[in-house]
């Protein structure tokens, strides 16, 4: 048994090195170099077998200590187990603490201007995945074009701030239902399509609300993009360092030092706040009948219709909510960067919160800030690595999916309990 | 006119060249259970989908008679006719909301009460006094009806976790919970065992006498549909055969020969 078991990890080891050298042996061993206007050949072959020998000898290692069924105590069940197991039962301690973590976050002494913006970013994603999970993870309905509710409330919040002057507060509703209003848009035509379909169809809205911001150069001046949008007021006391003739600003009037760091964590809050609202709504509205009509639609929608729910309305309210957070994130993000562009609203950013919201657990609120923290996180610090950065981030797209393959935090929580309503 | 609770007058149902009800007519009594029978692809089920809004019947009319208004079912589409009608329907391959708890099953299906009670969903959010009160009533609504069935014990369990038996039960008082006129179930004893049976029967006794709803029902398991019919109707080939007591049905020629074929 033994000596047959290794017998095959020898034969499967040697047919990895054999790939290996497949893969390896043209890209990295045949490398060309342009010498005197003639392309010319480089063979590399060392460099090809030492690849293909680690790769052979990691395989046999791995065969050896991790598949091994008679090792059953390997690195996946015993670490893996307990983080399993961590994770399952103590999400709701997490969630305090990650609450209160963030609220001092800014005043921690290691915490820089550096830490802050990434924070700030982090927030802002973790903002847009609650936003996509009423959609993706409670109502079911995979959504690819989210960032064009983003860009729309960011548009919207420039254009308004800089033309008639309104204030963060004001511009921030309207932002919301102007990003509202294209989810109804959007969601009229889809209404009867699901899965795969859907996801075409609002992959395609999301690149023609990006390619309308491209090409309408009156309105949003296409890719030049939007200049000069408001930076957002201490409740109507700007951040300034040196006010204007009789103008109180933030540093007059508390009476403190004018530091640009003020700024930056008057942002940080303002967007943790904006999260913490997201996720209060939707905590709160999935224990209402439309929260769990969403979750029925997405289980059976035949059965929704069969209980005399109306499956439109349903839908529309799941786009709609959806957008409008993604719209809140949108008019924050425009007036953090006080310059928007289209190229801010690629597809890519679409990709990065699905992937936040599916890798999180659907529907779970706190997987969805484990998932953010670590891919986001991931793609900071590899970011001296440039390119390799993305390997980075689809390599934990992989691992989370090996041994999480439900998300991160799977478990779904009741809306309703029998014993909690009737003790009541 | 007629005092039944439903009145199916020359329905037809036609898929391209194919029939598959023609020209059928039969009555449901209010606290009445009808069955309706027939060999496979006798379209059973397609009477169902007409009447439930999920296909639109190519002719003729079903008409649902309440207290005092007479609606005609072809004119609602699909959610509406639960919605609005008050026909409720079961299917034949089970259609429960399974990583949902079984009191949220209950729960979804008194969405409209509920979702006008949360007054759309705005008043829901700041907990008003109203809806908090509805609420409550929803979930000794769904309370009743699980003790009835015997699941209380298990009513925070995910209904995908339930055994098949009582899986169907669920969804039969998942129907109820609509609190319907007429409830339309497709094959409910499907897969059941004698006690399991038995139960059901029970179930649906019950909810005749009781609850004094009209109850169609299409079922292959003749024990069932012996036991507790008061009516049967019998389909082949989309057309009404037979109807009458579940006793003359099974003595009737056209019957056993729709069922054993005919001796040559």
């Amino acid at each position: 048994m033994e000596k047959k078991f290794f017998q095959t990890s020898i034969k499967d080891s040697l047919f990895t090195g054999l790939i290996a050298l497949a893969l390896f042996g043209p890209i990295v061993g045949l490398r060309t170099v342009a010498k005197n206007e003639v392309l010319e050949v480089h063979p590399k072959w060392l460099i090809v077998l030492i690849i293909v020998i680690v790769c052979a000898v990691g395989r046999f290692l791995t065969n050896l200590y991790v598949y091994n069924r008679d090792q059953k105590t390997g690195i996946q069940s015993s670490i893996g187990k307990s983080i399993s197991n961590f994770l399952d039962t103590k999400g709701y301690q997490i969630a305090l603490t990650a609450i209160i973590f963030s609220v001092i976050f800014p005043f921690l002494p290691f915490t820089d201007r550096y830490l802050m913006d990434i924070a700030i970013m982090m927030l802002t994603y973790i903002m847009l995945g609650w936003g996509l999970n009423i959609v993706i993870g409670l109502a079911g309905l995979l959504d690819l074009g989210y960032v064009a509710f983003y860009a729309v409330g960011a548009y919207s919040y420039a254009l308004f701030a800089i033309h008639f002057g309104w204030s963060f507060w004001i511009c921030l509703p309207i932002a919301g239902i102007f990003a509202a209003m294209f989810g109804v848009l959007l969601g009229f035509p889809v209404l009867r399509l699901r899965g795969d379909y859907l996801a075409i169809v609002t992959l395609a809205f999301g690149e023609m609300i990006r390619i309308l911001l491209l090409n309408w150069y009156q309105l949003t001046k296409g890719p030049d993009g939007l200049t000069g949008i408001p930076r957002p007021s201490f409740f109507g006391l700007p951040f300034k360092s040196f006010p204007d003739e009789g103008e109180q600003t933030f540093h007059t009037f508390f009476g403190v030092e004018y530091d640009p760091m003020q700024r930056i964590i008057f942002l940080y809050y303002l967007i943790l706040v904006l999260a913490l609202i997201t996720n209060l709504f939707t905590i709160k509205i999935r224990r209402l009948p439309i929260g769990r009509a969403w979750e029925a639609l997405r289980e059976d929608e035949i059965a929704c219709k069969s209980l005399g729910v109306n499956p439109r309305n349903t839908k529309l309210t799941a786009f709609a909510i959806g957008a409008m957070f993604g719209g809140f994130a949108g008019s924050f993000f425009a007036t953090r960067q006080a310059f928007i562009s289209p190229e801010s609203f690629t597809f890519i950013e679409s990709a990065i919160i699905v992937a936040i919201v599916v890798l999180g657990g659907m529907g779970s609120q706190t997987g969805v800030v484990l998932a953010t923290v670590f891919l986001i996180g991931l793609i900071e610090v590899f970011r001296d690595f440039e390119s390799y950065r993305m390997i980075a981030f689809g390599g934990a797209m992989v691992l989370i999916m090996i041994f999480r393959p439900r998300g991160i935090l799977a478990t779904r929580k009741p809306t309703i309990t029998l014993e909690k309503s009737s003790s009541k | 006119m007629s005092q039944k609770l439903l009145d199916v007058e020359n329905l037809t149902m036609k898929f391209g060249g194919l029939v598959a009800i023609d020209n059928l007519s039969f009555s449901a009594d209010k606290d009445k259970i009808t069955s309706i029978i027939g060999p496979n692809g006798a379209g059973k089920t397609t009477v169902f989908n007409c009447l439930t809004g999920f296909y639109k019947a190519t002719a003729g009319s079903m008409f649902l008679n309440k207290e005092n208004e007479r609606l005609n079912l072809r004119k609602f589409s699909d959610f509406k006719v639960a919605q609005k009608a008050g026909v409720a329907r079961t299917f034949q391959n089970i259609r429960l909301f399974p990583q949902m708890s079984v009191l949220e099953n209950l729960m979804v299906a008194q969405h409209n009460k509920l979702m006008d009670a949360s007054g759309f969903t705005i008043l829901g959010l700041f907990n008003s006094p109203s809806f908090v009160k509805k609420e409550r009533e929803a979930v000794e609504i769904s309370k009743y009806w699980l003790d009835i069935i015997g699941l209380t014990h298990r009513a925070d369990d995910d209904a995908g976790d339930l055994p098949y038996g009582d899986q169907r039960k669920l969804e039969i008082v998942r129907a109820m919970c609509i609190n319907p006129h007429l409830l339309c179930l497709d094959e409910p004893a499907a897969g059941l065992n004698a006690k399991e049976s038995a139960e059901l029967n029970k179930l649906l006794l019950f909810i005749k006498n009781e609850k004094k709803t009209g109850i169609l029902l299409i079922e292959h398991d003749m024990s069932v549909v012996m036991e507790i019919s008061d009516h049967v109707v019998v389909l082949n080939y989309g057309k009404k055969i037979f109807q009458g007591s579940a006793k003359e049905t099974k003595n009737s020629p056209e019957v056993i020969e729709a069922y054993l074929g005919t001796e040559e």
